[in-house]
């Protein structure tokens, strides 16, 4: 077993990837309790957004900085653009219906990304921050900005979408169509604009999340798309209801994930984490409810 | 708040909407740029490939000589630029002159690594599209699974290999050394240099054991202490990854890795960010880590510090009539090679090479034994491509190439560090060939 000094790096690592997987989660879960629709295109239109990204920076000597902001945009608007689109014909079918539905996003854009940015050749492509080249010492171990903005930008999207959903009038509407779609509707709230805004900054927070995790992992649309493994772990542990949850589940996954790494029995099975994280978490918070079985007719 | 909720949704929709179509606009615009840069480079350089045929303009019309070729093709794992541009290589052939006036014509087949679809896939080539001769294929299970039948069929196949049996068997010869051989050559490099202990670090896919197996014994024999990893790919935690391999490896160590460029990349630049360049010795790659755009992705703070095993020649300032050819080839013809300079588009020009000098070769009608009796009868030819004159041979096993260099970056190119260098024989894979091939 690595010593604490051993593991410290691999903390730093995973708390970055964890604040990444906490706004993607966050994300998951408002848009879930404003539209009843589980994004799982969410990774998806993050690596197509940080891939027109590079395209921008490397072809057209964009500047990097609008170039990220064009990455958000284009989350933003495909997502509210697809919200619009299938929100309302898909509204009174199953949730899994609902999320199934984004899975067809999900190919589509990664049919698009393997025609437009091939990877024949091998080639490889990578977005770097400028702030990966600034560091500083905590405690012996060197950390990059890039894993601070990883981690505060987790916890200012959790702590800001808190006081938006309590405190503003759009955010009241969401919570209150997460209760009841119908009777908010009756109440006067304009649903269609509410689910609009949930589906635009679902879209924003996908681009967000797209560019840090190029940066921070690969520039890659398969690994990218799938990275919402992690974020949905911690959605559903944290029942697709409660942010706050969800924010703590996706630190824990990524700390958990990185801290794997140098013990050498575990290595090789932590990218399980998320998966068995997500089936601890769900027996935990149904570890009282009482399930009855009966047969008909006995 | 209040207004947005009331305000026209169609209005903020039309606006979203119209930034989307400008960030498109945008990105198209920057896409096309490129695409007429390289319209105007084939032009330039549509006389340079005449040297390719005997009638330099003159097609050829003859029956078609056909050629299957098998490659993987699916997400994250690509080789049809192999056979691509053995393909661009066959139709400069046929745009001047042919081989005794046949043209070349390859039928490249795909699969997604799936053995009944490769089976499939062979037996397609054999039965229904006739092929004459197999040459341009390059896959991860091809030759485990197809080994048995081209032998049974009487296929002498050139390949561009990775499995065991493209290396091991009688009916499989290759252009490349496979990740065993180059993960030798990139070790041999290493230790020469004094280093105390190898990381070796692989993709966690089926024949791991296999990669590191040579770089076991050559360790071994030069009393160097090894540690093997492997690393789930596609790499998610490329940060926690690097920091693990230098620790494992210290400071008089060496990470050697054995990955497609992406996970290499992705690892290198991870170890480039921590600032880990140098808490190793020496960090070190098997041949895919030999590209120009990996070389570009890393800058400066590597050279010196990481070293690449190049199994074909180093073309960054190569101006030899062999690599110009190979540029103007795929400037005319390789439309579909999308990763353009490169190992793959290397390997699928010296395939061609070689498989158009085994049919000129032929006196008389072209037919599957004739064709297949060339293959193998190809003896010391020089591609130019190769540390050593290739050849197939009727042995047992195949490693035809088994010198190489070493290239470093330096000014976002690869530049030779070694010049040819045997791959040791302390590899008993090795050890055998030569004993069988002389």
């Amino acid at each position: 077993m690595p010593s604490w000094t051993e593991f410290q790096p691999f903390l730093v690592v995973g708390l970055a990837l964890g604040g990444v997987y906490a706004l993607s989660g966050v994300g998951m879960v408002v848009l879930y309790r404003a539209t009843g629709v589980l994004n799982l295109a969410f990774g998806a239109i993050g690596a197509f957004g940080a891939l027109i990204s590079w395209q921008l920076i490397n072809s057209s000597g964009v500047n990097q900085w609008l170039a990220y902001l064009a990455c958000l945009l284009f989350g933003g608007v495909v997502t509210l653009v697809y919200g619009m689109v299938f929100g309302p014909v898909l509204a009174p079918r199953d949730p899994l219906v609902k999320a199934a539905a984004t899975l067809g996003l999900t190919l589509i854009l990664l049919g698009a990304m393997d025609l437009l940015w091939p990877s024949s050749g091998g080639e490889s492509r990578s977005i770097t921050l400028p702030t990966d080249s600034s560091s500083f010492m905590l405690g012996g171990v060197q950390v990059t900005w890039t894993d601070v903005i990883g981690l505060a930008v987790g916890i200012a999207i959790t702590v800001v979408t808190g006081v938006f959903l309590r405190v503003t009038k759009l955010g009241t509407a969401m919570r209150a169509m997460a209760n009841d779609r119908e009777i908010t509707a009756t109440l006067g709230v304009p649903v269609r604009r509410v689910e609009a805004a949930a589906w635009f900054g679902c879209g924003v927070l996908s681009g967000i999340a797209g560019v840090l995790l190029a940066d921070l992992v690969a520039l890659d649309p398969t690994t990218l798309t799938f990275l919402v493994i992690s974020s949905l772990s911690a959605a559903l542990i944290a029942r697709l209801q409660s942010i706050t949850v969800a924010f703590l589940a996706a630190i824990v996954v990524g700390v958990v994930d990185s801290m794997l790494t140098p013990i050498q029995a575990l290595t090789n099975y932590r990218d399980m984490t998320p998966f068995v994280l997500a089936a601890i978490g769900l027996l935990w918070v149904n570890r009282r409810r009482t399930i009855s079985m009966s047969r008909q007719g006995v | 708040m209040r207004s947005y909720l009331h305000g026209s949704p169609v209005r903020l929709a039309t606006a979203l909407i119209a930034t989307a179509g400008a960030v498109l606009l945008a990105f198209a615009l920057a896409t096309s740029s490129s695409n007429a840069s390289t319209s105007r480079a084939i032009a330039r350089s549509a006389s340079a490939t005449s040297a390719c045929g005997p009638k330099p303009g003159v097609k050829a019309t003859g029956t078609p000589i056909t050629l299957g070729a098998i490659n993987v093709k699916q997400p994250g794992t690509d080789f049809t630029d192999i056979s691509n541009m053995a393909a661009a290589y066959f139709a400069c052939v046929d745009a001047n002159g042919g081989v005794n006036g046949h043209p070349i014509v390859l039928d490249a087949l795909t699969d997604q690594t799936s053995p009944a679809q490769i089976a499939a896939d062979a037996k397609q080539l054999v039965t229904t599209d006739h092929v004459l001769g197999i040459a341009g294929t390059s896959d991860i299970i091809e030759c485990s699974v197809d080994y048995k039948y081209w032998q049974q069929q009487g296929y002498k196949v050139i390949a561009a290999g990775i499995a065991p049996e493209c290396y091991s068997t009688s009916n499989y010869a290759d252009v490349n050394m496979g990740p065993r051989y180059s993960s030798d050559g990139a070790a041999q490099y290493v230790i020469s240099k004094g280093i105390k202990k190898i990381v070796f670090d692989q993709s966690n896919v089926p024949g791991t054991a296999y990669n590191v197996g040579g770089v076991a014994d050559i360790a071994k024999d030069d009393h160097v202490s090894l540690t093997e990893l492997t690393e789930n790919v596609p790499i998610t935690d490329a940060d926690s990854v690097a920091i693990k391999e230098v620790d494992d490896a210290g400071p008089n160590g060496a990470v050697v890795l054995n990955f497609t460029p992406p996970e290499a990349l992705v690892i290198l630049q991870a170890a480039q960010k921590l600032g880990l360049e140098d808490h190793v010795k020496m960090w070190a790659c098997s041949t895919p880590c030999n590209t120009d755009f990996l070389a570009k992705s890393l800058g400066p703070a590597w050279q010196g510090h990481f070293y690449v095993n190049a199994e074909l020649l180093p073309v960054d300032g190569n101006t030899t009539p062999t690599v110009g050819l190979y540029k103007a080839i795929l400037k005319q013809y390789g439309s579909a090679v999308s990763g353009g300079i490169g190992s793959f588009s290397q390997m699928g020009f010296t395939i061609a090479e070689i498989a158009t000098h085994a049919l000129e070769t032929i006196k008389g009608p072209y037919t599957k034994q004739s064709v297949n009796a060339a293959f193998e009868a190809v003896k010391g030819f020089n591609t130019n491509m190769l540390c050593q004159p290739w050849t197939y041979g009727p042995y047992s096993l195949h490693i035809a190439n088994n010198e190489d260099w070493t290239v470093t970056p330096k000014n976002g190119q690869m530049v030779i560090a070694q010049g040819c260098t045997q791959i040791s024989d302390d590899d008993p894979g090795i050890a055998q060939y030569r004993k069988v091939a002389g």
